[in-house]
């Protein structure tokens, strides 16, 4: 096998949000490292200057209809890629301007913060466009290396460190499952770029597969790859967690949509079973655990593993139609998750606390920080008139054309178990009276974020559809290789009647 | 502008709603005037739609179409027929009368005002929606205002009040565990309300999926689907999928009627809400569940509808006598009418089981009517628990003295909730008795009963508030004079006794919308998958002619309910 490493021009323009943002990061921190009284906020403005470019880039990119592959196939910048950089880079920005405020608690290092960020960013956008299972390891251990350190970033907070370690740990061993995976597959195969592997039903790629997904599964947190979602998100600084929640989420799944609709086509019929399975799981551990927590991180933490559990639902119908739900639930994810944790952030300032307890009576201390949360966390829940209602039922419409019962019933079900934990928290904001009855304030940058959350939940849940029509366009690709309800095998429907 | 009706009337209290979110708390007057704007042009409208309507045409009109979705086949597709154009106008009374009823709120007024519209106007939404997408979208949407409004402004039981924890502490003072819900809090008759409606939501919301589904023609628009969605006969688990599509629909909706075993949430709700809600909510919100079933089951499914529909008739029997029994023993004002309302929405059922002409139609007037009538007794229930602070039946007595006018007014609404002449309650219930008489006549000799149970319940309530020795601690208590207090009670009185006593225009639209939906469930045969030639055929017109003299009896029994509705005038 030989690699062709020549590179012309017009090649390079598939790699221009990368390579800008790659030189952008190295503005930052020789602006960080020249200027050291240059107050930290300077440097956000500047961070988020730079993926607003990027972004504008991107969907540029998006509009003109840039798309290509590069270096055999190994990089791949399609219109889901797009897609999924620019959810990427649209939640990178959110995440830097709820931080501003935050990162003063940290003692050192404050510029570097914005630098690690970012870099996360940029090796998540390799992630979506990885298209081979060398660059797939490789981006996914460049953004995750970001993480390590952030999560850690609190030095002298304990929790922090332990969330540090414990996602090191099982980070470090999730990298282990996944480069041996990659060998399994490589050994069956003798392949590494997704489209022209055709894999043998034997036992090594099987397992391969199986590690791959293990990995996958850690990366976005789906039972029973989870344990390390409640210490980590708990103990990481809140700006983190939001970052943790959204970003690799969304990178993992553009890997999982290729792996499973490119790679593993054939074997819909065995996947769909393994995809039910966790999606069963995620979404109930998620939902049942999330009813005991009194932290609202540890909440959210939980509540966004029973999310995946149904973006897993979109996955397991496996047609067109579930990766544009896949895609649009994400996007509704982004507004709802960004928001809430903007209103965790911001409260978490003014009161100094992330307990549930003390979100008593925020209607009377806040009634704007009150209101969006409420909004934010029935988004999540799936009430109308907000996103994550359609989000909800794009994904149950797909999944019922491929006659996908059991995991419908069990969604549903568990919305009504999800409703429950989330109007604990609205009657704690709402019904009960302040213990502490003095206003809540918040600051210009997270007020915009909030807004930025509100505008997208509600503009997404009265008119998705232009957000429809985009994500539709955005996996085009799938629509050859597989229609609505004709996968390459007859599907057997083991799934009731 | 009659084009656009339904969307001013639809619009009218969004617009409100989001109005009200830039005007300040502090000027409580500008929060009541925008309400009441709103909620005004949005009645006015529905006025002007119930006059304007075309009853001898009949059929969906002022049909509004506003693509919303095309890979999804969601449009938004308005429009009202017979059946939805007395409930709009039920709704928009309800929310004008709610508006005034709840004047006095001086906590927290801008955000009792914005979720009390948008209860509304998803109701609303719900009535006039020919989409089954939208129809489940207003149908959720009204479930979380209900949560706050309850939770924020309700009131708490006695019971609950008196509660302590072990350490002593007033069960409401303490504040801690996450739970902290005691029994028939606030707090847990919101909670149970919102898990109980959802839960009951996507039950319909799987038959839903399952229309859509096997329709096949990406659409969830109803007239589309009542026409070309050919879901019979095809087996699952042992019976067919009509059937199981219809059971999910049917108890999916029919838990927010609520049906008897699936009621427990909705007295609770009611009581712990405050006035306004429990007048939406008891007036409105519970129609939801029959008008869902009318426009889904009834449109969608008419010959499984014809199958499976005695399951109404049985149940509706618990409804009535449980409702009845429970209210009669309640010792709380909110809680008896609560259970009065579940009571007497099993007569709806009975309308709807029967399933001829007059019944259905008799369901329909009884669905406006009862609005009114329980819209009243919420009311005053919530005057008299604004004035005294407390529902307890026992504690209350001889109020008369002090509210004279409520007293008065309260008499109005039992005679109305009884069904008395001269009510537009006293004309659907005569309907819903005459038209069911053929095929259930149990159900009505147990109906009647149920008459008499309420007015037995309502009359001793009425003793209880109004009459007998009077505490002194009610000294302090005054009557409705304020214009703003009385009106709402004097609009929903002349409703009540304007189409008592001139019902033709009532009677007339709603036939036209009951009409073919009536000639469509009884004459329409299965359609055959597996057409075995001539024999099936002689068959399919053997069961035609077998079911014409049973909607013949329907037809010929009409003119005399129509002299009996010209003697009442």
């Amino acid at each position: 096998m030989t690699f062709d490493l020549t590179l012309s021009a017009a090649d390079l323009l598939l790699l221009l949000p990368e390579i800008f943002l790659t030189c952008w990061l190295c503005v930052v921190l020789i602006v960080d490292f020249s200027c050291p009284r240059l107050p930290h906020t300077r440097l956000a403005h500047l961070s988020v200057g730079g993926l607003a470019i990027t972004l504008l880039g991107l969907a540029w990119f998006d509009v003109t209809g840039v798309s290509g592959t590069l270096f055999n196939n190994m990089f791949v910048l399609d219109r889901m890629a797009i897609f999924f950089k620019m959810f990427v880079v649209g939640s990178t920005a959110l995440v830097i301007l709820t931080s501003m405020q935050y990162v003063n608690r940290f003692t050192f290092f404050r510029g570097e913060y914005y630098f690690l960020v970012t870099m996360s960013a940029l090796g998540m956008m390799f992630m979506v466009s990885a298209n081979d299972l060398l660059s797939l390891f490789v981006s996914i251990e460049f953004s995750t290396l970001g993480f390590y350190i952030l999560v850690g970033y609190l030095r002298e907070d304990l929790t922090s460190n332990e969330a540090g370690l414990k996602f090191f740990v099982l980070g470090v061993f999730a990298a282990g499952l996944l480069a041996y995976g990659i060998s399994l597959v490589y050994g069956e195969t003798g392949k590494l770029v997704f489209s022209d592997m055709t894999p043998p039903a034997t036992p090594g790629a099987m397992i391969g597969f199986l590690l791959i997904f293990a990995a996958l599964g850690f990366k976005i947190g789906a039972v029973p790859f989870h344990s390390w979602i409640p210490d980590t998100y708990h103990g990481a600084p809140t700006p983190v967690t939001a970052f943790l929640s959204i970003a690799p989420k969304g990178a993992a799944f553009a890997i999982l949509i290729r792996l499973f609709l490119v790679v593993l086509a054939a074997f819909k019929p065995v996947w769909v079973l393994l995809l039910v399975a966790v999606s069963i799981l995620s979404m109930t551990y998620g939902n049942i655990v999330a009813i005991a927590q009194r932290n609202i991180k540890r909440l959210l933490a939980y509540s966004g593993i029973a999310q995946v559990g149904n973006v897993l639902i979109g996955l397991a119908a496996g047609t067109k139609m579930g990766s544009d739900a896949i895609l649009f639930y994400l996007l509704t994810y982004l507004f709802a998750n960004i928001g809430a944790f903007a209103v965790v952030i911001a409260v978490g300032q003014a009161i100094g606390s992330e307990e549930i307890d003390d979100y008593s009576g925020l209607n009377r201390r806040s009634p704007f920080l009150a209101f969006a949360m409420l909004l934010f966390l029935l988004s999540l829940a799936g009430v109308p008139p907000l996103a994550g209602f359609i989000g909800k039922l794009y994904i149950f419409i797909a999944a019922v054309r491929e006659g996908l019962y059991t995991l419908i019933v069990v969604g549903l079900i568990n919305i009504v178990i999800s409703m429950y934990y989330y109007l604990v928290v609205v009657k704690k904001m709402y019904i009960n009276e302040p213990i502490d009855p003095s206003p809540v304030s918040v600051s210009g940058p997270m007020k915009a974020v909030v807004y930025i959350g509100l505008a997208g939940t509600l503009a997404i849940g009265i008119y998705p559809q232009p957000v429809i029509e985009w994500v539709v366009n955005a996996t085009l690709m799938f629509s050859h290789v597989m229609g609505p309800a004709a996968g390459v095998v007859p599907s057997p429907s083991p799934f009731g009647g | 502008m009659s084009e656009h009706l339904l969307l001013y009337i639809l619009f009218a209290p969004f617009a409100g709603a989001l109005a009200l979110i830039f005007v300040p708390n502090s000027r409580p007057l500008l929060v009541r005037s925008v309400a009441v704007v709103s909620s005004f042009v949005s009645l006015v409208a529905s006025i002007y739609l119930f006059y304007a309507y075309d009853a001898g045409r009949g059929g969906f009109q002022f049909v509004q179409k506003f693509p919303w979705s095309t890979e999804l086949g969601i449009a938004l597709h308005l429009g009202v027929d017979g059946i939805g154009v007395p409930l709009v106008l039920a709704s928009a009374i309800l929310l004008f009368a709610g508006v005034f009823v709840s004047w006095h709120i001086t906590d927290r007024t801008k955000e009792f005002y914005i979720w009390l519209l948008i209860l509304a106007a998803a109701t609303i939404g719900v009535f006039m929606s020919l989409d089954l997408f939208f129809l489940y979208f207003f149908y959720e949407m009204s479930v979380i205002p209900m949560y706050l409004l309850l939770g924020m402004w309700g009131s708490h039981t006695k019971k609950y009040l008196e509660m302590t924890d072990p350490e002593g502490l007033k069960l409401r003072d303490s504040v801690g565990f996450i739970f902290n819900f005691g029994a028939n809090s606030k707090e847990y008759a919101a909670m149970k309300l919102v898990l109980f409606l959802s839960a009951f939501a996507v039950v319909a919301l799987m038959g839903i999926l399952l229309i859509y589904k096997y329709a096949g023609l990406n659409t969830f628009d109803i007239l589309v689907l009542r026409e070309q969605a050919h879901l019979m006969n095809i087996p699952v688990l042992g019976t067919t999928l009509d059937k199981i599509i219809w059971i999910l629909v049917f108890f999916g909706f029919a838990s927010i009627a609520p049906i008897w075993p699936l009621h427990s949430w909705s007295p609770v709700g009611h009581a712990a809400a405050p006035a306004a809600t429990s007048m939406l909510h008891a007036g409105v919100l519970m129609k939801l569940g029959h008008f869902s079933i009318i426009r889904v089951a009834f449109e969608i499914l008419p010959e499984t509808t014809r199958e499976l529909m005695p399951i109404a008739a049985v149940l509706c029997v618990f409804s009535i006598i449980y409702g009845g029994l429970v209210a009669f023993y309640a010792n709380d004002t909110k809680y008896v009418i609560g259970y009065s309302s579940s009571s007497h929405m099993g007569y709806v059922f009975l309308g709807m089981a029967a399933l001829n002409y007059i019944s259905l139609s008799g369901a329909v007037i009884y669905m406006f009517a009862h609005a009114m009538a329980t819209g009243m007794l919420f009311a005053m229930a919530g005057w008299v628990y604004d004035q005294t602070h407390t529902r307890d039946l026992p504690s209350l007595g001889g109020l008369s003295n002090k509210m004279p006018f409520i007293a008065g007014c309260f008499v109005v609404g039992c005679m109305a909730s009884i069904g008395m002449p001269g009510t537009v309650n006293f004309i659907a219930e005569i309907m819903i008795i005459v038209g069911s008489w053929n095929k259930y006549p149990l159900q009505v000799i147990v109906a009647v009963l149920g008459i008499v149970l309420t007015l037995a319940y309502l009359f001793n309530m009425m003793r209880a508030v109004f009459y007998g020795p009077m505490s002194q601690k009610y000294s302090h208590t005054r009557d409705a004079v304020a214009t703003v207090d009385r009106l709402p009670l004097l609009v929903m009185i002349a409703v009540s006794i304007g189409f008592g006593l001139f019902p033709v225009r009532l009677y007339d639209v709603v036939r036209s919308g009951v009409d073919p939906l009536v000639a469509k469930i009884t004459y329409v045969m299965p359609v055959a998958k597996n057409d075995e030639g001539t024999d099936g055929g002689r068959d399919d017109r053997a069961k035609a002619s077998a079911t014409i003299p049973l909607s013949g009896t329907a037809d010929v029994s009409r003119p005399p309910v129509t002299y009996a509705l010209r003697d009442s005038q």
